[in-house]
Order: structure tokens, then sequence, then C-alpha cells
């Protein structure tokens, strides 16, 4: 078997399921062309069972232990043994077909959604992106492991069709005509109980939600109350649960004593004529036995194409749904088509939006009465557009323009994503941790050493976490830094940024969530370890802006005034009495107090 | 701290419990689906009977009865199987139900020190994904293994009734089949359950990849993503290898297992037939026995897979019922106006030994407003769960107007002091019940009035259905401070005299934070308040301060007498007003 995932998944196209649906099969042709030969040797072999059956009770069975005997059973040992081995090895090239798709698809989504930023949470629910993985791409995956079945059992029916129809064409024709009647009637049964098992998935689906939610939100409720109220809310919607699973049963078990009595009435009537043509002596009394297996046999290559139209019905649905997710533009996609020079390393960046200039090699912070007004010039130096709440995807703004920054002698748009990715880091204030080992998830452009990973932890002042995390840098870090306190995780989001050694390193409020303590010792620390390098950090906290070699100071979207922190806030005149007033209003309480 | 997972003992007694509560329904179940698998068992035995007719010569009418039996017999297995399925399924359900209920009854009652140190994940994981795991195993399974059990023994009998000589050649699979079932069974429960494990990582990769996209992108995350996710696919692919191996082993054996019976049946019959003890439809009747068993068997070994997995999560859900409550309600009562709180040598060890409080000493005063400052992981959090009655202390107590807050039932407690953390989450359903949550007799004049004293009646107003509207997951959403300003309102509904804030905005973006800050102070209003805080104004602004330093009260005052004590916390107020 091919290990899967492959290298490179490949790019489907995406102009409509059938496309999809059948770009994937060409590509696993050989697996699939397999199984189905694999499938039609082994369904037919065991079609055959009954016939051999019959041969045996008629030449043989009556006469002991004879030759004849030893050969009939010989042959359905042979035919037995085939089946067996089809039976494994198709369902080894079923597998191999299904995961081939399915896990080729994930892989296909699971890259692609590392490549579109956030326009991916603009477009789709988290939940709806992970259903394609969870629930999609398998179903995807389940039509290349069907269509072998069914054009094995389609085989057995020419198969048998012919044994029967040379056996006796009046039972032939009623074994052949009369089955499918039988299974397409049952079929047609199943539309109203998949629509109440539906009804069912859709109340248990609320019942799982509610109860999930119920524990995500256990330490509020054990907090303040409710739990009652939560419980009994609880019980109503799985009594309603239960309800619709009643309401299945009903349906359910119609359907489960019509698959009974449709098949076992068409047996009785094979068995009636079967026997009156054996009274008459047209067949022979194992020609009988072999009918009685046939009728039960078939049944089976019918479910199959009912089960088949299922499966591919669903997952022309799933196909849809992944072509959605994959058709979300990828971050980058709109690149000039020839990008301009990169910038040699140490050229100024300009906003000219705000006129904010990023010196290089120096550390500028940004401060702002608008703190978002700030937030967006730093993420303007990074190309990266306003963010948006996770949930509120449909009705999200659409991209900001991309606004005008000069790097040097070109304008960021200008170069290709890539490069400004590369050079320029923008951490946003509540950043994102991701699950893995401590040590990993610290050093994500890879390099760097134990020493560098204990030097960016001590400039963020993150040590503390080495200890909470058990195993310290080998220890994992939890969904979203859960195990983490909030100030914990964003220290070591700051350590994560400073790994990056970018080339310019823009921080947004890296310190809101840290105590006064600790954020005094990282504005000192940051700015010691920055030395040299160019930072651009947005904040309002006298004491990381007392450690920064300069501050701009932004109104209404632009820069009013630039200099140093103690310079600035001892300013008599308009500009310190705006820069005091947004730094902080404990400093305002204090001067006044100086001036009594 | 992991929460507790029922031991094979305590997860028999509990089932064998929960069977005995629906005893009579079981057994109607089981009566049904003997009958109707009886009725089953008349197509081989008639068929048998015709081919002996058609070897010895029989008469058309002798042709026509058995047939009108034969069709008798299916429509009396179809009634059978009718009410058998529905009766079957409506005991799962039911006693699916009792199970679930209970267990989400039991979950809501976890001690306040477990839900506050278990961490959520856990036990979401078996609000979901091991209800829905033993859910399908009741659902399908229960009703399956009865009809494919039934089925299996009736067939026996009925060849051993039909010859008993002949039917011993149906035994000639079993030395094949147990061993092949046996060696799988054992290996296929953590298999399967290292499968779904899988996958799960996986959608949880995809989760975290799609919900920090951003983050991705700014940090450029891409390739180191890209390769999580073959990481991801490849467990999963080796877990899929892993099951298809087992089963590899299993398919042939239990198919071979199924050829050996029908050879040994016609070759002993054919024996049998010659010596004379035996007719040609016996061995018939008794050859499609051995056919018609084939599916039954492997039914039943597909679902004895299941239910091992299922039964893995059962003990998960039963776990939870061996938490012991960490508190018990004592007589005592504060009066009316006894508001004050205070700590008494309090110490605190999560681990034995290694105490995080060494005996601290704090009275509130009642209406004032408390600071506490401190280095991370100093001890601030834990003294606040102190405070709040969270946990009961390992030494020393807490107590309001002298009575320990742990000997109070919750709801008075929770009328004394309660505990604000960073943590937010707006439950699913309509806004109003959100905040009934504090209260549950509040009218909506009521609830309006709490949330115009948190600011926050201008976008409930606004919302589509007002108080009415759905939030939480999948409905309506709120921004973080919007959220934040339902927790407070529900506050103010509860109107403790205490108040303890543990870093309450400190997870929210910081511009959002600032707007919170109106609706925090209505909340505080007239209420005693002990404030852990990250932000040196709120302690300037307190009326004294407690600076925790490793575990211990290093100072405590108003603001200006610690400046002048020219201690750490003065030392701290420099480095912050440094000019």
């Amino acid at each position: 078997m091919r290990p899967l995932p492959l290298p490179d998944p490949g790019r489907p196209p995406l102009t409509g399921p059938a496309r999809l649906l059948l770009w994937q099969g060409r590509r696993q042709v050989g697996v699939l062309l397999g199984a189905t030969l694999v499938c039609v040797v082994g369904t037919v072999a065991a079609a055959l069972v009954p016939w051999q059956l019959g041969r045996i009770v008629d030449g043989g069975l009556a006469d002991g232990l004879g030759r004849t005997l030893w050969t009939g059973l010989a042959g359905l040992a042979g035919l037995g043994l085939v089946q067996v081995g089809a039976n494994v090895w198709g369902h080894r090239l079923d597998v191999e077909n299904w995961l081939r798709a399915a896990l080729t698809t994930s892989q296909q989504i699971g890259h692609h959604v590392t490549r579109t930023g956030d326009r991916i949470t603009r477009a789709l629910p988290t939940g709806e992106v992970v259903a394609t993985v969870a629930s999609d791409a398998l179903r995807m995956g389940e039509v290349y492991a069907i269509i072998p079945r069914l054009v094995g059992g389609i085989a057995a029916y020419l198969v048998l069709g012919a044994l029967l129809l040379s056996t006796s064409v009046p039972l032939g024709l009623l074994v052949l005509l009369g089955l499918p009647v039988v299974v397409g009637v049952l079929s047609l049964l199943v539309r109203p109980l998949q629509r109440r098992q539906a009804a069912q998935r859709e109340a248990t689906g609320r019942l799982t939600t509610l109860g999930a939610d119920t524990v995500s939100g256990l330490r509020i409720l054990r907090g303040i109350g409710g739990e009652d109220v939560f419980a009994d809310r609880y019980r109503a919607q799985s009594q309603r649960v239960r309800g619709a699973g009643v309401h299945v049963a009903q349906t359910q078990s119609l359907l489960d004593a019509l698959q009974t009595l449709l098949p076992g009435l068409f047996l009785a009537v094979v068995v009636w004529s079967g026997a009156r043509l054996a009274l008459d002596g047209a067949i022979s009394p194992g020609q009988l036995v072999a009918f009685y297996g046939f009728a039960a046999f078939l049944t089976q290559p019918l479910w199959t194409a009912s089960e088949a139209i299922r499966v591919i019905t669903r997952a022309v649905v799933g196909a849809r749904k992944i072509i959605t997710v994959l058709s979300v533009p990828e971050a980058g996609s709109d690149d000039p088509a020839s990008p301009a020079e990169p910038p040699a390393p140490g050229e100024p960046l300009e906003d000219l939006a705000s006129g904010l200039v990023v010196t290089p090699g120096r550390t500028t912070a940004v401060v702002g009465a608008d703190p978002d007004e700030s937030a967006r010039i730093a993420l303007r130096l990074g190309r990266l557009g306003a963010p948006v709440l996770p949930d509120a995807a449909g009705d999200a703004p659409a991209d900001e323009p991309l606004s005008a920054v000069r790097w040097g002698r070109a304008m960021l748009h200008e170069l290709a994503l890539t490069e400004v990715r590369g050079r320029v880091v923008v951490a946003e204030s509540t950043p994102h941790l991701f699950t893995g080992p401590l040590a990993d998830e610290l050093d994500v452009r890879g390099g760097a050493d134990r020493d560098a990973l204990h030097a960016a932890m001590a400039v963020a002042d993150a040590a503390d976490v080495l200890d909470s995390v058990p195993g310290g840098l080998d220890g994992e870090v939890e969904e979203k830094g859960r195990s983490l306190s909030g100030g914990q995780r964003q220290r070591v989001a700051l350590a994560r940024a400073l790994l990056t050694g970018a080339e310019v390193l823009v921080l947004i409020e890296p310190t809101s969530a840290v105590d006064a303590h600790t954020e005094a010792r990282i504005a000192r620390t940051l700015t010691d370890a920055r030395r040299g390098a160019t930072t651009v950090v947005v904040t309002a906290s006298p004491l990381v802006l007392d450690a920064v070699d300069e501050v701009a100071l932004v109104q209404d979207g632009r820069v009013i005034a630039t200099g140093r922190h103690r310079d600035l806030v001892t300013a008599d005149d308009d500009t310190g009495r705006a820069y005091r007033a947004v730094v902080s209003r404990t400093e305002e309480v204090t001067r006044e107090a100086a001036r009594r | 701290m992991k929460l507790p997972v029922a031991d094979g003992p305590a997860l028999r007694r509990h089932t064998a419990a929960l069977l005995r509560r629906h005893r009579r329904g079981l057994a109607g179940v089981v009566a049904l689906h003997v009958l109707a698998a009886t009725a089953g068992l008349a197509g081989p035995w008639l068929l048998g009977r015709l081919v002996d007719g058609a070897v010895h010569g029989t008469t058309t009418s002798a042709v026509d009865r058995t047939v009108a039996v034969l069709v008798v017999a299916v429509l009396a297995q179809t009634v059978l199987i009718r009410y058998a399925q529905r009766a079957a399924m409506v005991l799962g359900e039911t006693v699916f139900a009792d199970l679930r209920e209970e267990f989400v009854g039991r979950v809501t009652r976890l001690p306040l020190s477990t839900v506050e140190r278990a961490g959520t994940g856990d036990l979401v994981a078996r609000t979901t994904t091991d209800v829905d795991r033993v859910q399908y195993t009741v659902r399908f399974g229960v009703p399956r293994i009865l009809v494919t059990t039934a089925t299996i023994s009736l067939t026996l009998v009925a060849a051993v009734l039909t010859s008993p000589l002949v039917a011993i050649g149906l035994l000639a699979g079993l030395p094949l089949l147990l061993p092949v079932t046996r060696w799988y069974l054992r290996r296929a429960a953590p298999a399967y359950l290292r499968e779904s494990a899988a996958y799960a990582t996986l959608n949880g990769t995809i989760t975290e990849s799609v919900e920090g996209a951003r983050t991705v992108d700014a940090l450029g995350l891409g390739a180191r993503r890209r390769a999580r996710v073959d990481a991801d696919l490849r467990e999963a692919f080796a877990a899929e290898r892993r099951t298809l191996g087992l089963r590899s082993v299993l398919f042939p054996g239990v198919d071979t297992s199924f050829i050996l019976p029908l050879v040994a049946v016609l070759a002993w019959g054919a024996y049998l037939v010659s010596t004379g003890d035996a007719t040609v439809g016996a061995v018939t009747t008794i050859a499609l026995y051995a056919s018609q068993i084939i599916q039954p068997i492997g039914e039943l070994i597909f679902w004895l897979d299941e239910i091992q997995v299922g039964a893995t999560s059962l003990a998960r859900i039963l776990g939870v019922a061996d938490v012991h409550a960490d508190r018990t309600e004592g007589d005592a009562r504060p009066g009316a106006d006894d508001t004050d709180v205070r700590a008494d040598a309090v110490r605190y060890a999560y681990r034995p030994g290694h105490d995080v409080l060494h005996g601290v000493d704090l009275a509130l005063r009642p209406g004032e407003r408390l600071a506490v400052v401190g280095p991370s992981g100093a001890g601030k959090s834990t003294l606040g769960r102190m405070l709040a009655g969270i946990h009961p202390p390992t030494g020393g107590s807490v107590t309001v107007g002298d009575v320990p807050l742990v000997d109070l039932p919750l709801d008075d407690l929770r009328g004394h002091v309660a505990l604000v953390t960073q943590e937010h989450h707006v439950f699913v359903g309509p806004l109003a019940d959100n905040l009934r949550l504090a209260d549950p007799d509040a009218d909506d004049a009521a609830l309006e009035r709490a949330l115009r004293a948190v600011d926050a009646w201008d976008w409930v107003a606004a919302l589509p259905h007002g108080l009415a509207t759905e939030v939480g997951s999948g409905g309506t959403p709120l921004t973080p401070a919007q959220a934040q300003q339902v927790a407070l309102a529900r506050l103010v509904l509860l109107d403790p005299h205490t108040l303890v804030l543990d870093e309450a905005t400190s997870l929210l973006d910081p511009r959002a934070a600032r707007h919170l800050e109106r609706s925090l102070s209505a909340v505080l209003q007239g209420r005693t308040v002990v404030a852990i805080a990250h932000r040196l104004h709120t302690a300037h602004d307190a009326d004294r301060v407690a600076v925790v330093d490793a575990g211990r009260i290093s100072e405590i005052g108003p603001h200006d007498d610690l400046v002048a004590a020219d201690g750490e916390y003065a030392s701290l107020w420099r480095s912050w007003q440094r000019e």
C-alpha cells in the first residue's frame, strides 16, 4: 500500500463536484481497477455457492461419500477459498481507495487553510471548514470504495442471470425481474425513515451542543448558580431526543419488518413455483435449492446499488463544500505579477497616511488616544488587514484597501508578500498559541538552540512558564494555551515573536495582560534585546514608553509629535498635555498634586 | 488534576444496576426477539421438506400446504420483528436518556474545587465524544446484539432439532472461529481508539489553523502548520493500517470458519444419508442453516468490537460519579448584617507538602477596595479563590461573620462572595436566560436595570429580539467585551456584598478592556472588593493595597502609606511613574 500522506496532494480543479471527483479518481485509477477486478471475482464466486450446493444435493448427497460428492465438495471449498481471498484483498483495496481520496483531500484542505490568512475565517465559520475534513472528505472517499463493489455486484447479477435462465426461463425471469422491484420498493420506503433520522440527528446535535455549552461554562455556572436551570434544560432536550428516537423506532421497525416480509414472500413464491417445477421434473431438487440460494444472495448487489446512490449523492454534496473551502483565495494572491526589487536591509519604513517614519535600528513606540488607530498603523506596516471577530463571518468587512507604506524605494504592496512576511513580523496583542512542545511553538522559524530559547523567554520574563508547563521546554502547550494564564500566554507569544529575529518587529500592546512588576522588567529587557534592530511597539504604558528610543504620538490618524517619553511627558505645551492625557490618568493626578 | 475513570468492577456494577432498573422492558424485548428468530427458521426447514418430497415423490397439495406454512411463518416473523425492534429501540432510547441525564446532572454538581482545577477540556470530551459513542452502542448495538444472539442460538437449536447427528457438522468452524475472534477482540479496541484519536487530533489541528489563521499568516507559520497536518495524516494512516492489519487476519479467519461447517455438514451428512441416519432434506436444511448463520455471527463480532469501545467511554462517563464532595454544609449562618470576610492563618497546597500560601491573615473591611498586587506565581489567584470560598483551605479558615465560607450552602455562599475571573462564556439560549442564571426570579425590568447599570442596555435593545435574542454558539455573536458586560450584569443580579476580581479584564483585547471600566465601576458600587490587578492605577485608586509575595502578604496598607514606607511597592510605583 502506498504510504500516505503524499508529498504533494496536488491542486484539484474547482469548477464543479463532478470534475473534482473525476480528477481524484484518475489519480488512483490503478487501485480502482485492481479493486474492481478482485470484487468481480469474489462476488461471482459467492454467487456460485448456491449453484454448487444444488449440484451437490443432486449428485452425490444421496449416494454417500462417493467420488462425485468429493468432487462437488472440492468445488465448493474452491469457491469458498476464492471468496476468502477476494474478500480480504478486496477489503484492503477498498480501504486504500477510501484512504487515498479521503486523506489526500484532507491534506489539500489542511494545507490550503494555512495559506489564506484570515480570509478563510472571513469567508466561512470555523466549524464548517473543520467539517469538510471531519466528514466531507471521508464521505468523498467512500465513492471510491463503493464503485468496485457496485461493478462486482453487477457482474454477479449478469452471471447468475445467465445461469438462472439456462435452468428455467420462467423461474429465471421471476427472480431477475422480481427482485429489483422488491428492492426498489424497499429503498423508496427508506425515505421517510431518513427524514425522521435527520430530525433525530438534529435534536441530538442540539443536545450535544447544549451539553458542551454547559460544561464549557461550568466554572461560571458553579460560581454564580443556575445549575438546576441547566440540568433541567438538558433534561428537556434529552427527552426531546428520546421522543425523536421513539419516532424513528416506529418507522425503522416497520421498515425492518418489511425487509423481512417482502423478500420472505418473494422467496415463498420462488420456492412454490420451483417446487412445482421440481414436481413436474422440469428442474431437479438441487436446482430448487440453488434458486432458493440465488434469491437470497441477489438481494445483496441490489442493496449495494441503492447504497451506492446514497454514497454518491452525499459525496457530491461534500465535494461542493470542499470546493467552497479550497476556493478561498490565498494571501498574496493579489501580489503584482512582477514584484518590485526588495529594499536593502536598513531602509526606513514610512506609513504615508499617518506620516509615521520607522527609523532602522531603533525602537519606536506608537501611542494615541484611540488605540485602534495606532494598531491600524502598525498592521499596515506589516501589510495586514484589520482583524475581524471570529464568529461574525458573513457580514465581515472587506479587506482594507492596500494602503501606502513606503519601504526604501519600493511601496510595500509592490513587493511579494513572502518577502514582506519574511522580513516584517507583526505580533498582535492577543495572538494565537498552538498546541505542541513548547520549544517548537517558540522557535517557529527553526534553528534556535536551547540557549536562544532561554534567552528569549528571559527577555519576555516568561521563565515562570517553564515551571507551569510540565516538562518545561519539552512540555506540551495545550490548545490555545489554555493551561497558561492570560499574562503567561502573552509573554510566550512575545518570546515567540522575538525568536523570529525579524528585521522589523511590530508588537501591538505586548504587555497588556501582565502585571506592572513584570511589565517594568519586560520594558527594559525588550529594548536591550532589540538594540540595533528595528522595532515598533504600540503601547500606552509609561513603563514601556520610557524605555523606547522614540515615541510617536498619534491623533486623528496623524503623527503629531515625536520625541523621548521623558521630554513629551514634561512638555508644558499642547502636545505635552495631549500626551499626558493619553499616557496615564495617574500621571495627570500626580502632576496636579505636585503643582499644588 | 485528572478526573477519575470508573474501573472494571464499578463499570459492571453500574451496568448491572442500569439493566436491573429496566429489567421488565428488557425481558419483553428478549422474548419478542426469540419468537421472531424462531419464525425466521421456518424457511430452510420447509425447503428441506420440499427437497425430501421432490426426492421421494409428493403431491401438489402437499407442496401448496408447505408453502402456505412458509407464508404464515413469514407473516408471523414480520409482525414479531416489528414489535421486537420497536421495543428494543425504545428501550435503548430510554436507558440512554437516563444515563446521559444522570451524567449531566452530576457534572453540574461537581465540587467547585474540582471544576476550577480539572479544566474543561476533559469534561467537554466526556459530554460530547463519550456520550455520542455510548449512544451509538446503545441505540444501534444493543438491539442488534439481541437479534443476532437470538438468531444464532435458535438456528443452532433448530439444527439440532432437525437432526442432532448432522448438526454436529456445524461445529467444524469453531476451532478456527473462536481463537481468531479472541485474538482480534483483544487488540481491536485500543487500535480503533487510536484511530479515532488520530482523527480528533487532525480535526484539532485544522481548527487551530483556521482559528489562528491570522497568526499563521503574520508569523509565517504556514509551512509548520502544513507539516503538522501531514504528521497528523501520517498517524491517521498508520492507525488505519493497524486496524486494517487486524481485519486482514479476522476476515479470512472468520470466512474460512464459515466454509468449514458447510463442507463438513455436506460430507458428514452424505455419510449419514448413506447409512440411513439422515435424509437428504435434513442435510439440505442444516446446510442452509450453516450459510444463514454467517451474517449474524459476522454482525455479532462487529458489535462486540464496538461494545468494547463503548465500554471505555462508559467508564469515563461513570467515573464522574467518583468525585467526592469537597465540603459538608454546616448549620451555622452569619447574621443578616455580617458582611465582614476574614482569613486566619490560611494555608493552601495543591500538592501535599508544596504550600502555595503560608498562613495568610487578612481582614476585609466592609465596603473597602483592596488591590492585591505581586509577581506572577506569588499566590494571588489562590488567595482570591480562598476568599471566595472556592477551595477549602488546607490550614486556617476563611469566614464571613465567623462562619467558615465552605460550611455555607452554595446558594448562601453566592449571596456573600462571588469570584469573577478572566473567563467569560455566553451560554446558548436567549440573552435573558444568560442573566437569570444569577437570579431565576428576576423579571424583565430587573434584567434591564442590571444591563443599564453596566452600560449594556443600548446594544441589548438594538439586538434583533432584545432580551429574547438567541446568543452563544450558533446564535447572535457577542464581542468579548459584550460577553464580559453580560457577566457583570449577572453580578448585579446576584448582588453579593463581597466581590473577588481576578484580573477580570486582562484576557480581553486591551482596547476593549478600557471601554469596560465604566461598566465595572457600576458593579463595584457599595461592595467590598478584592481586585487582583496588574494595572497599577487600580492599586492607586484602591483604599488599601496588599502586596503578595511567595505565598505571604508582605505589605498591606493605603497606597500613600506604602509609598512612604519605601518597600517593594514603593519601588514599583516609582518605576511606573518615573519621569
